[in-house]
C-alpha cells in the first residue's frame, strides 16, 4: 500500500477518487492493463473477464513488488469490492491461478460520500426474495426480518421499489442482466458479509484513509512536540510514580501492610489526598478513576446536566461491548438522548447530530465517536472547569486522608509477612458495582429534562386534585 | 339537501385525488428503479453521452411527479375534516413518498459524484472507464420510464433544475415536509407481511440464476471452474449437472 500512495498517476485523477482507484483504471488500460477475456457461460458469453494470476503479475510488475505483497494488495482490492470474484464469490480473496475476476461498476465501489443504507439493503433483500422464490440464505433470511421488524413503516416502499427496480433490470438484454445481478451480488457480500467472510468493511473504510493521511503529516513537528508532552508528563506525573516516590503509607509489595489497597479502593467515600490531585491533571484523569467520575456525577447531578455523562458512558459500552448487543444499544442510545423530545437529550450541533443519527442507521462501534468525542470536549470545556471550583470537589477535597507513612521494624515487616490473605473477589466487586449503578438509577432525576417533565407531571396531578 | 350533494361531490373527488397520488407513488418507483439501473452504467464501458441523455430525460420526468404529488399530498393533508381511514391511507402516502425522496436523493448524489469523477468531455477519458463486462448501455430501461402515464405530467411543465440544485431541493423539500407535517415516521404500519413479495405474480425463468452459477469453459479450453485437473471433461459435466 506504501507503494500505491509512492506511485505517480499517469490519469488525471479527479479529487474524488482515492490512489487505490486510481489503479484499478490504470488496470483497464488496453494496453497496458491486465489481459482480458472472454467467460463463457451456458448460452451467453460475457467479456472483460480478468484471471486472478494476471492481476497477481500486473500488480507486481507495476509496482516492482514481490509475488507475496501483490496478492495482499489483489486481495485488498477485492475485499473493498473494487473486483469482484466470479466463482467462489463469498470469498473476498485473490486466488493465483486461472480463477476468474471481473470490475466493480463505479456505481458500486466503496465510497464514503455515502454510507450503505438499510434501506438499500432492504430492498435487495426483497428483489432477491423475488428472484429466488423465498429460498434466502440463513444469514440474509434473519436480516430480512431484522430489517422487516424496524423499518416496518417503510416496507410498503421498500417491496414496491424492490419489485420496480426488478422489472427495470428485465428490460436489459440476457447477458448484461447476469452482469448486473453479479454486481449488486458482489456489493452486498462486501458491504453485508455473509458469516464467516472477511471482507474490508469491518472497520470502516475511512479509518484506512485517514491512516494514510496521518503518515505524511510533518514529521519534525510531531517530534518536538513528543519530546515537550514527555518532560511535561514526567515533571506533573512523578510524585505518583511508586517507582519515583514512595506511595503513601507504604508500598504493599514491600511491607505485606494492605492500607494503600484499601484506602485507594473503588468506591471508597474519602480518597486519598494523592487520588484527588490526580483529578486536577486532566479531565481523563477525572473520567478514568471511578470514585473520580462518581463525583463529578454527582457535581452534574446537582447542575441538572447528567445526560452528557450518561451519554458519554454508553457511547463507552456501546464502543467495548459485544458485537452481538451493538445495534440494540445503539437504537437505545437513540432513543435515549438523540431523537426530538428524547428524555435526556444531549445538545450537539446540527451537524454532528446529522452525521451521527445518518450513521446510526448502520450501527458499527464507532458510529458515535463524532457525538462522543463533542460531549466529551463540552465537558472538557465547560464543566470540568466549574467542577474543580465547586463545593462539591472542594468538599471531596477537604475530607480526602493525607495517611502518614508507615515505619515498620524488622519483627513488624515478619508479622505483616504472616497476616497476608486474598483481596476480594473480583467478582464481589462487580456485584458492588452493579448494586451501586441501580442506585444511582432510582435515585432522582438528573438532567434539566427530567426535572421540567417532573414538574410539569405534578402540575397535571396538581391540577386534578 | 344541497349541503348533502356537496358533500358527496366533495368526497368522490378527494377519492380520485387520493386514488391519482396512488399512481403517481407507482410511477415514481418505476421511474426512480429506472433511473437507479442506468445510473449503475457510469463510468463503466457502456456510458457515453446517450446514457447521460438517458438519464437526465428519467431525472426530468421524476421530478415532475415529485413536485406535483407533494402539491397534491400538502393538500389532501391540510383538508381538516377527514373519515378516519382515510386520514391512515394519506398519512401512508406521506410517508413512503418521504422514503421514495430520500432513496432517489441518495441515487442523485451519487450520479453527481460519479459523473464528476468520469468527465466525458475528451476523448481519453473514455480510456478510463471501467470494463464492468456489460454491452448495452440503458436505452431499454429509459424506455420503460418513458412509457409511465400521469395525469399531470404533460400538463405542468415546470424545467427541471441542475442536478445539484435538484439534489439540494430535495434536501429543502424534505426539512419542509418533516416539519410542516406532524406525522410520526413509525406510526405507519406497513400493510405487506413479511414474505408476502415472493408469492406474487412475477414469475422469473429458472435459468438466470443457473447462469451465474454454472462455469463453463474459458477461452483456452482450461477448466477454470470446476476442478483442477487440465483435462478433465468428465468433472465439467458433473458440475453441470449440480
Amino acid at each position: 500500500f506504501r507503494a500505491i500512495c509512492q506511485s505517480d498517476h499517469p490519469y488525471s485523477l479527479s479529487p474524488m477518487m482515492c490512489p487505490l482507484e486510481a489503479v484499478v483504471l490504470e488496470m483497464q488500460d488496453p494496453k497496458t492493463g491486465v489481459k482480458s477475456q472472454t467467460q463463457r457461460l451456458v448460452i451467453t458469453t460475457i467479456p472483460h473477464a480478468i484471471t486472478g494470476e494476471d492481476i497477481v503479475e500486473w500488480i507486481a510488475n507495476r509496482f516492482k513488488v514481490g509475488a507475496a505483497e501483490a496478492r495482499a494488495m489483489g486481495t485488498m482490492m477485492v475485499a473493498f469490492g473494487y473486483i469482484y470474484p466470479l466463482q467462489d464469490h463469498k470469498r473476498l480473496i485473490i486466488k493465483p491461478d486461472a480463477s476468474l475476476y471481473r470490475f466493480q461498476t463505479p456505481y458500486f465501489w466503496p465510497a464514503q460520500q455515502w454510507p450503505v443504507e438499510d434501506t438499500d439493503y432492504a430492498i435487495y433483500l426483497a428483489k432477491r426474495n423475488i428472484r429466488k422464490k423465498g429460498m434466502l440464505e440463513l444469514h440474509e433470511q434473519e436480516q430480512y426480518n431484522n430489517l422487516h421488524k424496524w423499518m416496518n413503516h417503510k416496507w410498503d416502499f421498500i417491496v414496491m421499489q424492490a419489485k420496480e427496480q426488478y422489472r427495470a433490470g428485465k428490460e436489459r438484454k440476457k447477458p448484461d442482466r447476469v452482469v448486473f445481478d453479479c454486481q449488486e451480488r458482489a456489493y452486498w457480500v462486501v458491504h453485508r458479509p455473509p458469516p464467516g467472510t472477511i471482507s474490508g468493511m469491518d472497520y470502516g473504510l475511512e479509518r484506512l484513509f485517514s491512516f494514510v493521511k496521518y503518515k505524511y503529516k510533518s514529521f519534525l513537528y510531531k517530534y518536538f512536540y513528543f519530546c515537550y508532552r514527555l518532560v511535561k508528563y514526567s515533571t506533573t506525573y512523578k510524585q505518583h510514580d511508586p517507582f519515583l516516590y514512595p506511595c503513601l503509607p507504604s508500598n504493599p509489595w514491600l511491607t505485606d501492610d494492605v492500607t494503600y489497597w484499601q484506602l485507594n479502593m473503588q468506591n471508597i467515600e474519602n480518597p486519598t489526598k494523592m487520588r484527588v490531585e490526580r483529578w486536577t491533571f486532566s479531565f481523563g484523569e477525572l473520567l478514568s478513576d471511578p470514585r473520580g467520575r462518581d463525583d463529578f456525577r454527582l457535581f452534574l447531578k446537582k447542575e441538572f446536566s447528567g445526560e452528557n455523562l450518561a451519554f458519554w458512558e454508553a457511547c463507552e459500552d456501546l464502543k467495548w461491548g459485544t458485537a452481538a448487543t451493538m445495534k440494540e444499544k445503539a437504537q437505545q442510545i437513540y432513543k435515549t438522548f438523540l431523537a426530538r423530545g428524547a428524555p435526556r437529550w444531549i445538545n450537539i450541533d446540527g451537524k454532528t447530530m446529522e452525521i451521527t443519527v445518518k450513521g446510526l442507521s448502520h450501527p458499527h462501534r464507532y458510529v458515535l465517536d463524532a457525538a462522543q468525542t463533542h460531549i466529551y470536549m463540552l465537558m472538557k470545556k465547560d464543566s470540568y472547569g466549574r467542577y474543580l471550583k465547586s463545593p462539591v470537589f472542594k468538599e471531596t477535597q477537604k475530607k480526602a486522608v493525607a495517611p502518614e507513612p508507615h515505619n515498620f521494624s524488622d519483627s513488624q515487616l515478619e508479622q505483616n509477612a504472616k497476616k497476608r490473605r486474598p483481596s476480594l473477589s473480583p467478582i464481589i466487586l462487580r456485584q458492588q458495582e452493579e448494586e451501586q449503578k441501580a442506585k444511582l438509577a432510582a435515585s432522582g432525576p438528573v438532567d434539566i429534562t427530567q426535572v421540567m417533565s417532573k414538574l410539569a407531571q405534578k402540575k397535571g396531578t396538581e391540577h386534578r386534585t | 339537501m344541497n349541503r348533502w350533494k356537496r358533500s358527496v361531490g366533495e368526497i368522490q373527488a378527494r377519492r380520485r385525488q387520493v386514488s391519482e397520488c396512488e399512481q403517481a407513488q407507482a410511477a415514481l418507483s418505476k421511474v426512480t428503479a429506472c433511473f437507479q439501473q442506468i445510473a449503475t452504467c457510469i463510468g463503466s464501458n457502456t456510458d457515453g453521452s446517450s446514457l447521460r441523455e438517458e438519464l437526465e430525460d428519467t431525472r426530468a420526468l421524476a421530478y415532475r411527479i415529485c413536485t406535483g404529488m407533494h402539491r397534491r399530498l400538502l393538500g389532501l393533508l391540510a383538508e381538516t375534516e377527514q373519515v378516519q381511514e382515510d386520514r391512515e391511507q394519506v398519512e401512508r402516502m406521506w410517508v413512503l413518498f418521504l422514503c421514495a425522496l430520500e432513496n432517489f436523493q441518495q441515487n442523485l448524489r451519487k450520479v453527481s459524484v460519479l459523473q464528476e469523477s468520469f468527465p466525458l468531455g475528451q476523448r481519453r477519458d473514455r480510456r478510463a472507464l471501467v470494463n464492468s463486462g456489460a454491452t448495452g448501455g440503458g436505452s431499454e430501461v429509459a424506455g420503460r420510464a418513458a412509457t409511465v402515464q400521469m395525469p399531470w405530467v404533460t400538463a405542468e411543465g415546470e424545467q427541471k433544475p441542475d442536478l445539484k440544485i435538484h439534489i439540494q431541493e430535495i434536501d429543502d423539500l424534505l426539512q419542509e415536509m418533516l416539519q410542516r407535517v406532524n406525522i410520526p415516521l413509525w406510526s405507519v404500519e406497513s400493510t405487506q407481511d413479511a414474505w408476502a413479495e415472493v408469492c406474487k405474480e412475477l414469475q422469473e425463468e429458472d435459468t438466470l440464476d443457473d447462469l451465474m452459477e454454472v462455469e463453463v469453459v474459458s477461452q483456452d479450453g482450461k477448466a477454470s471452474g470446476c476442478c483442477s485437473h487440465s483435462n478433465c471433461r468428465l468433472g465439467c459435466i458433473f458440475c453441470l449437472l449440480n
